[in-house]
């Protein structure tokens, strides 16, 4: 446990730069300064890794590296996604927090791969906490002779920057997060043309959450199959676990990919007494929820979560026990969409809000019998219409709600009340 | 870009690699249901009413940003793209109101179309819909953002075409509103334009309003002759009366915009001062007369004053720069048949010796591929709202823009350059160019050029004109009256022909190109406007002149013109007090959109136009009138049948080449110069007559503009008013330099 | 309208970004902006920023009015964020916030009357681990109870 970006978790200011530095930090960066590594060796060792996209979307690392046309005769970008706010998910907070050199340096890194010499880290606006620890990080970083141009006396240069947001979750979509590193509405675009190609200031950028970032200086130290080999095929190396809800101890773990739910559950000290598990949220709100039964038989990678019918997402394991009304459950995360859709496209900006304030009737009492259906056929009819997986992610939970705990709606629809809370 | 294959609806299409799917399926003329998409604006994929199904893909594809790629195999029709396509549509028909009897846009909404073919009648949608509040935007544009479903054409339309973003889409989600942030509402001249792009009856025409539906009027096809452009516009009519007026295409000339003047000046046609029943002068009070007795009156004060003293060459005629081209000619034609070359339609001319000459050798739509430009003297954006467009795309491709003006205006671009120089040194300025030009290319410099010093400025914007491979230089309207004018356009020739570029001269105005192309002008012996005024002429016939807003001189010319022993025969569309004081017979016309004939634009481009109603009450075409006049003189070769037999005459005729004075002065004048110029909604006798446009920020532009050290020698301040005209007091304009934008009559100043 | 002060915090943002890519610096200029104007912002000050920025009025506009951070009605001189998210709502967010309403005395939305207080009920803030949570100016306070918010709220000057 806790091998990668958590390793010096317990050590003193494990944020410093000396902490980092004594646990083997910059190793790789001070190797490529002095021309000891090409950026396909590290492009290699990432494929070889397994490491996948730790935002949610779990694209393969390397290969993504490797779209970037780091030929290409203008600026290029290495952006981060540290626009942590799919609800049930904080790891990326305490990375910045606890390891925010580890972020810097997997940037610094992707910028030598990328022949990016500029990188902005986009930190959501209410991380000040993480935002302050970041730039202090940074100001060691320059004063180190860590960033800057012609670092070490190389050819290398990385300039790096963090940008704060100011309360969208859209901007976690990483077009809508251009957008808003260049001063406009968190709106997505749609692709292609894709950020590798037209990105950043209309220029070629990546961009990577911030616990894949993080990730990079361990894997390429300890070499790509010391990764892959943590976890377990089609899912490389440990990964964050946010567990919240209703455990005893709700943390952030992280643990090799692979391991069983019910392992996790038990870290986290388990139901709360006298409970049972209902319903467990595997990957963040927007992931499909899974029965008590469904998650217990469940490991933690990218196909035991699918096999049980969800998504690994971004690692927000949201424990959900017996005292839980379902209705009420999806009404708020109804509400999260309906709140946070950006506008832009008509199925999400006009779908989020039906399909609230349907549930919303429900929950006042004045639900009706063919609402259920009604739910189903608006949420079917946003899935994959929109221009960026919001839609989708506001229609996932409730197609998994309506279909597992289809009885719970039924019976608040037919007496007007919770069949759990009464 | 390659060509390719792809298959669409089981048919093989041939297209370039990398076209949106839509231009492709808009090109065979397979209809694909949008809101969103528009080809003049940038992509938005925003509505999602495009989605169709591209095998292979997962997702359904918005044929809007999908490009194409060979053996891409798309189904427009099938049941997963109409799936998609009517779950869209529910979506957008759930918060739109259901008030299609009571919109405006009724008839011609584009929502309104779709849903009968994708909507279902049977809404499933139980909950409260959405009502957004209105803002007041203006005089011109009525909004009902209720209605709104947006699409964003219209803030794309502004921050793309207009080039001020001025609508915007404030808050998000199901909140997200499309309204403007000033309370002064929209500014754009290119305004109206929105409520062609807007799909619904969101944004619709303010006039207009509850008016008439769509499928009432009839659509003719007209040109717009407001400026030098002539835009396609369809005049939309009922019983008689012009309703409405939009945009038409016509790709080479307006693409697919029109200025706000061109859409809405049709609403000064039904202004109670419309002239509408000939009148005589009969011991100093009117009557009004039949045709007969107005034309016989006629006759006979020509007759008396002119003909039976064989004194043809008392006889002159005038016309404002808005006549047709027909109208141009046949009035010319009746001078020249009775032996008069008193001939002119430059009255807003100070000195015609110094007048400018330059010829305009780049069509409009080669404005867009220039790499360069210069533009002396000139507010394009409200002058010429349509080349400033053009010119504008050519700077977002990368054209630089240099500007040399008397006063700082807004471009909606950046400018490489904006020079603020004096009138007066207008000339030394650009003889300081073109000595640069010639040093640089080693060649002889002339006499005229030794004593002129090449400032850096000079040289900066030789150098750019150098060093472009296509560049154009932009004469404007206001050098028009600067004591250097002729040497000014003079000088831009030389420029040119030293650095291959090539001119545009939009120092006229409105129908002017047509004036000169029919020889409008006067001939061997004739006299010029000023000539005629000064030497109290027997006789004129006026054509739709407006003297207080025409003549240069407007005090000196009602005076001449109101000499007792003066007959003075006007044709006229609007009453005016003053042409009543100095006419003897008032011969009602039609106005715009009320005759036909043709404007030619400052490319040259000849465009022909029919009536699309009838002139108000007894007022007839003027070139009919003409026409008669001159069967009533029994002049011959004026048998017309209709008005495109005298276009084809006039375009048959054979040009005379104007000579002109092609001598340089380019000593710095002393003194204080005035630009007087019509305000943009004041160039013509519609437009002032049109209450939305003067209701508008930019209808109600009236200002002397002058600096600080100005205003002081003029002894003037901010609160006073010169020549008539409220001072502004700013640094903006260029010392000893009085600009005058005006929307009343000039009273005679300048 | 914008203070020297300020134009040197909105200036340090700017050279982060490319030049002529000033406008990038927005969301952080409405911010301080905002912040110097008893936390919230008007037309005026929008534009101001739009101004010292070179950016049309209505785009500043559009962001002031995307994003969560700003307000634009007077606010109390602390405004309590309270998530009411998925992990918080199960870990009795709903009963705290009914809790807190009745110790400051004013509902969700509302000021209190000395002008001190009020509390804005929020999407998800990322300190899951921590619910129920709340946020007061930068600092985060989680694992809340009633006993905490009290001792919280009544540490408020």
């Amino acid at each position: 446990m806790n091998e990668v970006c958590f390793k010096n978790l317990d050590q003193k200011d494990p944020w410093s730069l000396k902490t980092y530095e004594a646990n083997g930090g910059y190793s790789v960066w001070r190797k490529i300064l002095k021309g000891e590594l090409t950026p396909e060796q590290i492009i290699d060792e990432l494929k070889t890794s397994g490491l996948r996209g730790r935002g949610g979307a779990g694209f393969p690392t390397g290969l993504k590296w490797s779209f970037m046309p780091r030929n290409a005769d203008m600026q290029k970008y290495v952006v981060c996604n540290s626009d942590e706010g799919e609800p049930g998910t904080c790891k990326d907070r305490d990375i910045l927090r606890y390891n925010p050199h580890s972020v810097i340096e997997g940037m610094a890194i992707g910028g030598f791969v990328m022949n990016a010499t500029k990188g902005y880290n986009y930190i959501r606006g209410e991380f000040m906490e993480p935002f302050y620890r970041f730039e202090d990080a940074l100001k060691e970083a320059y004063a180190a002779g860590l960033l800057g141009e012609n670092l070490d006396g190389s050819s290398v240069s990385f300039d790096l920057y963090a940008h704060l947001g100011a309360g969208a979750y859209i901007c976690g979509e990483e077009t809508a997060l251009l957008e808003s590193l260049e001063g406009k509405k968190g709106q997505p675009r749609f692709k292609p043309p894709f950020p590798a190609n037209i990105g950043l200031f209309g220029m070629p950028t990546t961009i990577n959450n911030t616990e894949s970032f993080a990730s990079v200086p361990d894997i390429l130290a300890n070499g790509g199959q010391w990764f892959a080999d943590i976890g377990v095929e089609n899912s490389g190396g440990c990964k964050l676990f946010s567990v919240t809800g209703h455990v005893n101890e709700p943390a952030n773990f992280e643990v090799p990919m692979g391991l069983p739910f019910k392992d996790l559950l038990e870290m986290a000290g388990g139901i709360r007494e006298g409970r049972t598990l209902k319903a467990v949220i595997p990957g963040g709100s927007s992931t499909p929820v899974l029965t008590a039964e469904a998650a217990m038989a469940m490991t933690m990678d990218y196909d035991g979560i699918e096999k049980a019918g969800s998504m690994l997402g971004a690692g927000s394991v949201i424990i959900m026990d017996d005292s839980t009304c379902m209705v009420e459950t999806l009404t708020r995360l109804a509400h999260f969409y309906y709140d946070e859709s950006c506008g832009q496209c008509t199925p999400c900006r006009e779908g989020t809000g039906w399909l609230y304030r349907v549930l919303k009737r429900i929950m006042d009492g004045n639900g009706k019998a063919d609402d259920i259906d009604l739910l189903m056929g608006v949420q079917d009819k946003i899935m994959g219409n929109t221009i960026c997986a919001l839609g989708d992610a506001a229609a996932m939970p409730v197609e998994s709600f309506l279909r597992c705990f289809r009885e719970e709606f039924e019976y608040y629809i037919e007496h007007g009340k919770s069949m759990v809370k009464g | 870009m390659a060509d390719i294959e792809i298959e669409i609806d089981g048919n093989v299409v041939n297209a370039k690699a990398g076209e949106m799917l839509i231009a492709v399926t808009d090109r065979e003329g397979i209809s694909v249901p949008r809101f969103c998409y528009h080809k003049k604006l940038s992509i938005a994929a925003n509505c999602r009413m495009c989605l169709v199904d591209v095998e292979g893909a997962p997702k359904p594809q918005p044929a809007c940003s999908t490009p194409i790629a060979d053996g891409m195999k798309i189904h427009t029709q099938n049941e997963k793209a109409k799936a998609s396509q009517k779950a869209v549509m529910e979506f957008l028909l759930i918060n739109h109101p259901l008030d299609c009897p009571i919109c405006d846009q009724g008839g011609e909404c584009e929502l309104q179309d779709v849903a009968m073919d994708y909507g279902s009648d049977v809404s499933r949608f139980t909950e409260g819909k959405r009502i957004v509040a209105d803002s007041d935007i203006g005089a011109l544009i009525q909004t009902d953002m209720t209605r709104c479903i947006h699409c964003t054409r219209c803030v794309r339309f502004g921050a793309e075409v207009a080039g001020i973003m001025e609508m915007g889409g404030t808050g998000r989600g199901e909140d997200m509103k499309i309204e403007p942030f000033l309370e002064e509402g929209i500014q754009s001249e290119l305004s109206g334009n929105m409520i062609d792009v807007c799909p619904v009856g969101a944004l619709t025409s303010k006039p207009f309003r509850y008016e008439l539906r769509s499928w009432q009027m009839n659509a003719v096809s007209n040109i717009a002759r407001h400026d030098l452009v002539g835009s396609s516009i369809y005049t939309q009519t009922y019983k008689g009366k012009v309703k409405r007026i939009v945009a038409k295409d016509n790709e080479s000339v307006n693409e697919t915009w029109i200025s706000d003047r061109d859409r809405f000046s049709y609403e000064g046609l039904s202004h109670e001062n419309r002239l509408l029943a000939p009148q005589i002068k009969v011991e100093g009070k009117w009557q009004e007369v039949e045709w007969n007795v107005a034309l016989d009156f006629a006759l006979r004060g020509l007759a008396n004053n002119v003909f039976n003293a064989r004194q043809a060459d008392q006889l002159g005629a005038l016309a404002s720069n808005t006549a047709t081209l027909e109208e141009f000619h046949l009035l010319q034609k009746i001078l020249r048949e009775v032996g008069s070359e008193n001939i002119d339609h430059r009255l807003n001319i100070k000195d015609l010796n110094n007048a400018i000459s330059l010829e305009s050798n780049i069509k409009l739509a080669g404005l867009e591929g220039v790499d360069h430009a210069l533009v002396i003297g000139s507010n394009l954006r409200l002058e010429q709202p349509m080349i400033s467009h053009r010119l504008r795309k050519a700077n977002l491709s990368g054209a630089s823009v240099d500007v040399i003006n008397a006063m700082a205006f807004d471009f909606n671009y950046r400018l490489n350059s904006e020079n603020i120089i004096p009138p007066h040194q207008t000339a030394a300025t650009l003889a300081g160019v073109l000595k640069s030009v010639l040093q640089s290319a080693q060649a002889e410099i002339p006499e005229y050029l030794s004593d002129i010093e090449v400032s850096d400025v000079a040289t900066q914007l030789a150098n750019k004109l150098s060093d472009s491979d296509n560049s154009v230089i932009v004469l404007g309207e206001h050098v028009i009256n600067n004591p250097q004018a002729s040497s000014i356009a003079n000088l831009i020739n030389e420029i040119a022909q030293q650095t291959n570029s090539t001119t545009l001269n939009l120092s006229a105005s409105g129908n002017s190109t047509a004036a000169n192309l029919s020889c409008f002008v006067p001939g061997k012996g004739g006299l010029d406007v000023n000539a005629m005024l000064a030497a109290d002429l027997k006789a004129y016939i006026l054509l739709d002149v407006y003297p207080q807003y025409d003549f240069h001189n407007s005090v000196q010319a009602v005076e001449s013109l109101s000499n007792d022993d003066t007959f003075v025969i006007s044709l006229n569309s609007f009453k005016d007090d003053a042409v009543a004081q100095y006419s003897n017979v008032l011969l009602p016309i039609a106005s715009f959109y009320e005759t036909s004939g043709s404007h030619v634009n400052v490319e040259g481009k000849v465009q022909s136009f029919s009536a699309a109603v009838n002139a108000p009450s007894d007022a007839k075409p003027a070139w009919k009138v003409l026409k008669v006049l001159a069967d009533l003189l029994e002049l011959p070769g004026f048998h017309y049948a209709d008005s495109t037999q005298v276009t084809t005459e006039v375009m048959h005729q054979s040009h005379k080449q104007h000579v002109h004075d092609e001598s340089i002065d380019v000593k710095v004048k002393r003194g204080i110069n005035i630009i007087w110029q019509k305000s943009p909604y004041a160039v013509d006798v519609l437009s002032r007559h049109a209450a939305s446009l003067q209701a508008t920020k930019i209808g109600q532009i009236n200002s002397a503009s002058m600096n600080k050290a100005t205003a002081k020698k003029l002894e003037v301040t901010q609160d006073d008013k010169y020549l008539g005209v409220p001072v502004v007091v700013s640094e903006s304009v260029a010392n000893n330099c009085v600009f005058v934008n005006s929307n009343h009559s000039t009273g005679g100043q300048s | 309208m914008i203070s020297t002060k300020a134009k040197k915090q909105i200036d340090a943002w700017v050279a982060k970004y490319p030049e002529g890519r000033q406008s990038s610096a927005v969301m952080e200029a409405l911010k301080i902006v905002q912040a110097e104007n008893d936390n919230s912002l008007t037309s005026d000050s929008i534009q101001a920023v739009a101004d010292y920025l070179d950016m049309p009025g209505i785009a500043a506009a559009e962001v002031a009015t995307f994003y969560e951070n700003y307000n634009h009605k007077p606010v109390g001189k602390y405004t309590i964020r309270f998530c009411h998210n998925i992990s918080c709502m199960l870990n009795g967010a709903d009963d705290l916030i009914a809790h807190l309403e009745k110790k400051i005395g004013v509902k969700t939305g509302d000021v209190t009357p000395d002008g001190l207080v009020n509390v804005k009920k929020v999407e998800c803030l990322g300190a899951c681990v921590g619910a129920p949570m709340f946020q007061i100016g930068d600092q985060y306070y989680e694992n809340l109870t009633a006993d905490k918010i009290d001792e919280i709220v009544d540490g408020l000057k």
